[in-house]
């Protein structure tokens, strides 16, 4: 079973996260054409490369970034997602809380 | 007006090598969590572990835990649990009390061979070696998430404490119980 | 029986312990420690089992459980292997696959006709005419069907366990032994896995030197090393049976499933010896080299009659030794080279006086006819590749052992992603291309000669110290120029029998047929052949059909390839994949309560809910009873099993107003409203109460089965949103339970309420926080059932002494507790949709009527731009009531609303209605047909089309005046 490092509990199973979809931007919804936002809202782009993606890990409700090769499913790193969204923030992950 | 565990009438299991298998869940905890939640709990006087996942002992009997930079729970398993309703406002700007009295049960399993034990039920390596006394894992028992404390009960003695969602603390109960079987002799 | 050989032969065996044991219904004494397969040879029997397809006689080849031919019966279960089944634990075992007894097998008969079953044969014969495979396939069922499985074995404890460990080193051979001391010893926490008994591998049966004292007590120290070093933790009879990502590695020892998770891992998996390929070289008899070494060596059992060694290496002649020393005659050395590389050998055998016949093979064995086994060999000159000349000598003999060679046991590299090459000059595969952190040791990597296997093993401990950052010395130089393969031990024969596949029957024709039909590949030749299929999974047939095949299609060995290899290594019992039940179910704080009152339970989730109380049998009755009490007393539900999440700070009423459809900026504190939360697609995800206590404080609640989507949902956005809100799912912290009907009030105000009940002061759609019964509780009123009630939200410890107090309060009142069908069909009258029942994967508000839900003026919600888009669009269905009388057949869930002969909707909710003496029920239908009065077609059980009116919502109280009294 594969390892996935999580910035805040370190090295678990596969089995204990939860995937969350590819980071994509959303448009602007009020704003964009009804196709771009369907091309938003269905479609993922399939290539061979680096993608970001969301994973959880399920018994902390932490959720962090990916950096996955989809082709040899390497993770080249995870991190806090503060890091795309809230660039000024502290470097220190800042998780949410433990799930019951 | 009673507090009820959810395990009222399991009683304790005991096995070889000190082995134990017990109910805390009328224990008192508490906990808190905000970006000024470390800061706060100092002010009051507790010892607060340096880093998420890991827990210390606190003032006499008390154990702090840190399941995040800003979360964390205090544990008092000698004094029973509050009947008075949960606090739900904040402490200080931004920390905000948690619910873990009533969301969490708390077994709680000593002995030689807990670590091997638990290896039946759980990924995480547990062993002395790579979870010392101290270490805290998120994790998963028998397929629920749950969260694992390596420290010292009052009497010395290596356990490990054991949250669970309390609507699932009969079946941890008894996964736990039929894991230990083989050193129930 | 035969005498066994004196120590130190028997390494395994007890003398002194002797078993009574049973084969085939016949007496067979044996010693502990013996298998069922070497008591049988020392009986004097090598005949153990009938193949799968022409039931020849056959008997063991490995000797180490590595091949089909040794399948048997036990009491609890078919296909176990002879040579691997302890006889101790296994007293009374059984041929199979057999019609008569195991030396007269009336199925045999198979063999004569051969020839009109090809390989391919059922594929082509049995398909036409249509319909006539079932009268062919209870023969061949029969005929193939190999043991019997046994319907009243009682299941046994079986469970797993996980094991941590630094470097994992599978194969405790000399490569093994040799890596798992040198990890250890620089620091490193070892598992060594190894499937036989004890630790030793190939030094606890083969010889290594022409003078073996050396040898053995070398073996003797480091064996002993290993044994008692703290940081090896050793499991032996403990099958590694595959290499998944991470180097997670399931090990099954007895009972248990260990799910070994290594920092880094030595596969020492050793080699699998290789038959030579001639014409009936299936013989019970007929073995390997390691197999004869391991009956003298493990068993003590020297075999009766005369031995003739077939040799394509210097190993086999090794072999010749350890018989010669063992007492066995040795009737003749037959090499399929022209000399052995070692001259030593040559002298030492010519100084014993063997028969030595060079540039020869066995061309034919020949069968006894009494003991249906080997009784003589054919032994011509090689002329050319697989071409044979005369006749040199026919040489009576009981067994013969031979080894054309070595395949290395490539199923776990190759699992990892390993890569087989044929080298042409070694005339063997071997591996590369081995993932990060797995390392190959000892002959597995083509090391042979004995020092060269040890520091082979030291040198991949060191490479896996260094790929976990622990420090280790140099490493070793390393060579090994041991040629042990024969390039090409195939000698086709006229009369066919030559064996390439002993599981599966399969002969050198019927490869080149596969090939000649167009299968040129060799997973196709797998396919059509069967080839490999069988349980020894191509260890020996996979070299032998790569050279054929590669041969027959002109290409090389290295582009033929052998088939893909896949776990599990060797067969395992599903038993061992099971384990341990892990089913999670969840109860509520009352749910002793409830089991008291006779609840009958059904699951929703992960939960046990009460479905209704009473007998099982008056079901009807007993929901009918508590759907009138809620109607006109009063009921009482437990629904702890709701969702609950807080939303606390500054930025809550953001928060929930970005993330659910309605407004919540300017909602009063105090007051509840309706939660609806859609998908960025525009569909309904989950809806719930959104209820809020203080000006930075909400409490939503979410649906039972979808809280902790929405919960997960709540963190993602709000890591993204960086809202100032702390997020809290309350599920399990928080017990509810729901008095609803005309009479809750009374009930409540009976049990020291802390808070003023009356309408004026707590109307509908309101929300209180104050004690009841001593118990802190937050109170809402809500109308899912559409009578006057309150949800009653406490924290869990509490919940059931509320739950006691309700009840006695209650007492005058007749309150009664009722279930999730009660509630489901209080709820159906109301027309109130449940998400998950009423919706499906494509349902937006607007199809079902929730557009009121939606507020328009706020700058966003999650979906928003899905619902507009999809609302601005035609509609395609519309959910809508629908009465039938009672006389009508009664649709079901998921039946279909049909339209001029097309399918526009189906029906989501259906009950018979006691309050309105009707059916009612919840259907999607054309949105031209979606208003009262219209008719809707229902095709229900049996094809049989209803008419059902459409019906305005709700069903019962139209102006919804009984929950806000």
């Amino acid at each position: 079973m594969k390892i996935l490092t999580c910035p805040l509990n370190g090295p678990r199973n596969i089995a204990e996260f939860t995937y969350g979809g590819q980071v994509k931007p959303m448009p602007n919804p009020t704003e964009a054409t009804d196709q771009e936002w369907a091309h938003y809202v269905f479609y993922g782009d399939n290539h061979i490369g680096v993608v970001r993606e969301w994973w959880m890990h399920t018994p902390s409700g932490y959720w962090f970034i990916v950096e996955r090769h989809n082709q040899t499913d390497e993770v080249m790193r995870t991190y806090d997602p503060a890091e795309l969204f809230d660039p000024g923030s502290s470097p220190a992950t800042e998780p949410v809380q433990a799930d019951p | 007006m009673s507090l009820r565990s959810p395990l009222e009438g399991r009683g304790m299991i005991e096995g070889h090598g000190g082995l134990r298998l017990i109910d805390l869940t009328l224990a008192r905890r508490g906990g808190l969590r905000g970006s000024g939640a470390r800061e706060w709990l100092l002010s009051q006087g507790h010892t607060v572990p340096a880093a998420p996942n890991q827990i210390v002992a606190s003032g006499e009997s008390d154990s702090v835990m840190s399941l995040s930079h800003r979360e964390f729970w205090l544990l008092q398993p000698n004094c029973g649990a509050s009947s008075a309703r949960p606090a739900a406002v904040a402490v200080a700007a931004g920390i905000w009390p948690l619910y873990c009295q009533h969301s969490h049960a708390w077994l709680q399993v000593a002995g030689e061979p807990r670590a091997e034990i638990m290896a039946k039920l759980c990924g995480v390596d547990l062993s002395e070696a790579a979870f010392p006394q101290g270490s805290v894992a998120q994790t998963q028992v028998a397929r629920v998430s749950v969260i694992v404390a390596a420290h010292q009960d009052q009497d010395g003695r290596s356990v490990f404490s054991i949250f669970v969602d309390q609507s699932l603390a009969r079946y941890l109960w008894e996964v736990i119980s039929d894991a230990m079987k083989e050193w129930l002799g | 029986m035969t005498e066994r050989l004196p120590l130190p032969y028997g390494s395994r065996i007890k003398r002194d312990t002797p078993v009574s044991a049973r084969f085939d219904g016949r007496e067979l004494p044996a010693l502990e420690g013996d298998t069922v397969a070497s008591a049988l040879v020392a009986s004097g029997q090598w005949v153990i089992s009938r193949s799968f397809k022409y039931h020849r006689p056959r008997g063991p080849l490995t000797m180490a459980g590595h091949d089909a031919n040794t399948l048997v019966q036990t009491r609890a279960a078919p296909n176990r292997l002879a040579d691997e089944l302890p006889i101790a634990d296994y007293p009374e075992t059984t041929a199979q696959n057999l019609s008569g007894s195991l030396m007269a097998d009336r199925s045999a008969i198979i063999d004569w006709f051969g020839r009109f079953l090809p390989v391919g044969f059922y594929y082509r014969a049995f398909y036409r005419p249509f319909g006539v495979w079932h009268w062919w396939e209870r023969m061949i069922r029969k005929a193939a069907g190999l043991g019997v499985a046994n319907l009243s074995a009682s299941p046994h404890y079986q469970d797993k366990q996980y094991l941590f460990c630094d470097v994992a080193v599978v194969g405790a051979g000399p490569a093994g032994l040799s890596a798992a001391l040198k990890a250890a010893e620089g620091g490193a926490s070892v598992l060594l896995v190894d499937e036989e008994p004890e630790l030793g591998g190939s030094l606890t049966y083969h010889r290594f030197a022409i003078d073996s004292d050396a040898v053995r007590s070398e073996a003797e120290t480091l064996i002993a090393k290993v044994a008692s070093h703290p940081r090896i933790k050793v499991l032996t009879h403990a099958l590694c049976n595959g290499w998944f990502t991470d180097h997670y590695l399931p090990v099954i020892q007895g009972d248990r499933l260990f799910k070994v998770r290594a920092k880094s891992c030595v596969l020492a998996t050793g080699i699998s010896e290789q038959h030579v390929v001639f014409r009936n070289n299936d013989l019970p008899g007929v073995v390997l080299c390691s197999a004869l070494e391991r009956l003298l060596n493990h068993y003590a059992v020297a075999p009766q009659g005369e031995l003739v060694v077939l040799a394509g290496n210097d190993q086999a002649w090794m072999t010749a030794l350890t018989a010669a020393e063992a007492g066995l005659p040795v009737a003749a050395v037959v090499d399929l080279r022209d000399a052995p590389d070692d001259a030593a050998l040559l002298a030492e055998a010519n100084a014993r006086g063997m028969t030595v016949y060079m540039g020869a093979t066995v061309y034919t064995a020949r069968r006894d006819s009494e003991s249906q086994s080997l009784c003589a060999v054919d032994i011509h000159h090689i002329d050319s590749q697989g071409e044979v000349g005369e006749l040199i000598a026919q040489t009576d003999c009981a067994v013969l052992a031979m080894s054309a060679g070595f395949m290395p046991a490539y199923q776990l590299a190759c699992q990892a992603g390993a890569k087989l090459d044929y080298d042409d000059g070694r005339a063997a595969f071997s591996l590369s291309g081995l993932p990060a952190g797995l390392f190959l040791a000892g002959s597995v990597n083509s090391m042979y000669a004995l020092d060269a296997v040890l520091a082979d093993g030291r040198n991949a401990a060191r490479a896996a110290l260094r790929c976990i950052d622990m420090t280790a010395d140099e490493d070793e130089s390393v060579t090994c120029a041991a040629q042990v393969n024969h390039s090409w031990p195939i000698f086709p024969h006229p009369k066919g029998r030559e064996f390439v596949d002993f599981d599966e029957d399969l002969q050198i024709k019927d490869i080149v047929n596969a090939t000649r039909l167009g299968y040129r590949d060799v997973q196709l030749v797998k396919r059509y052949s069967t080839v490999g299929m069988g349980p020894s999974q191509g260890r020996h047939a996979a070299l032998p059909t790569a050279r054929l095949v590669a041969k027959a299609t002109e290409r090389t060995v290295s582009e033929t390839g052998v088939t893909t290899a896949r776990p599990p290594v060797k067969p395992e019992a599903l038993g061992h994949i099971a384990g341990r039940r892990f089913h999670p179910h969840r109860h509520t704080a009352i749910a002793d309560r409830h089991a008291a009152a006779g609840a009958q339970w059904m699951p929703v989730g992960l939960w046990g809910r009460p479905a209704f109380y009473g007998e099982p049998n008056y079901k009807q009755r007993c929901v009918a009873e508590e759907v009138t009490a809620v109607r006109t007393g009063v009921g009482v539900i437990d629904v702890s099993t709701l969702g609950g999440i807080e939303l606390r700070g500054p930025d809550a009423a953001e928060f929930m107003n970005r993330f659910y459809t309605y407004g919540f900026l300017k909602q009063p504190v105090g007051r509840t409203r309706y939660a609806v939360l859609v998908s960025e697609q525009g569909v309904v995800m989950d809806d719930g109460v959104a209820a809020r206590l203080a000006e930075d404080r909400f409490y939503v609640t979410a649906t039972t089965g979808g809280v902790d989507r929405v919960y997960r949902e709540m963190l993602r956005w709000n890591a993204q949103w960086r809202l100032s809100v702390d997020i809290t799912n309350l599920t399990a912290a928080l017990s509810a339970i729901n008095i609803a009907g005309p009479d809750s009030r009374a009930v409540i105000e009976a049990l020291d309420c802390s808070i003023d009940l009356s309408a004026d002061a707590f109307p509908y759609l309101c929300c209180r926080e104050g004690d009841v019964a001593g118990v802190p509780a937050c109170l809402m009123r809500v109308g899912f059932v559409g009578e006057l009630g309150y949800e009653l939200h406490v924290p869990s410890l509490f919940a059931a002494a509320l739950w006691d107090a309700v009840m006695e309060a209650g007492e005058p009142w007749r309150i009664k507790p009722f279930g999730v069908e009660a509630q489901r069909l209080l709820r159906l009258e109301k027309g109130h949709i449940i998400v998950g029942q009423d919706t499906d994967g494509m349902t937006h508000p607007s199809e079902v009527g929730l557009d009121w839900a939606i507020n328009r003026s706020k700058p966003d919600f999650v979906g928003r731009r899905s619902v507009d888009i999809l609302a601005a669009s035609a509609p395609i269905r519309q959910l809508v009531g629908f009465s039938l009388e009672l006389t009508a057949p009664k649709p079901l869930e998921g039946h279909l609303v049909i339209k001029d002969g097309d399918i526009v909707g189906n029906v989501t909710s259906c009950a018979v209605s006691p309050s309105l003496n009707q059916i009612i029920g919840l259907a999607y239908a054309h949105p031209d047909t979606a208003n009262p009065g219209d008719r809707i077609a229902i095709r229900t059980e049996g094809g049989v089309l209803v008419q059902a009116r459409v019906e305005g919502l709700p069903f019962y109280d139209p102006q919804n005046a009984r929950q806000a009294l």
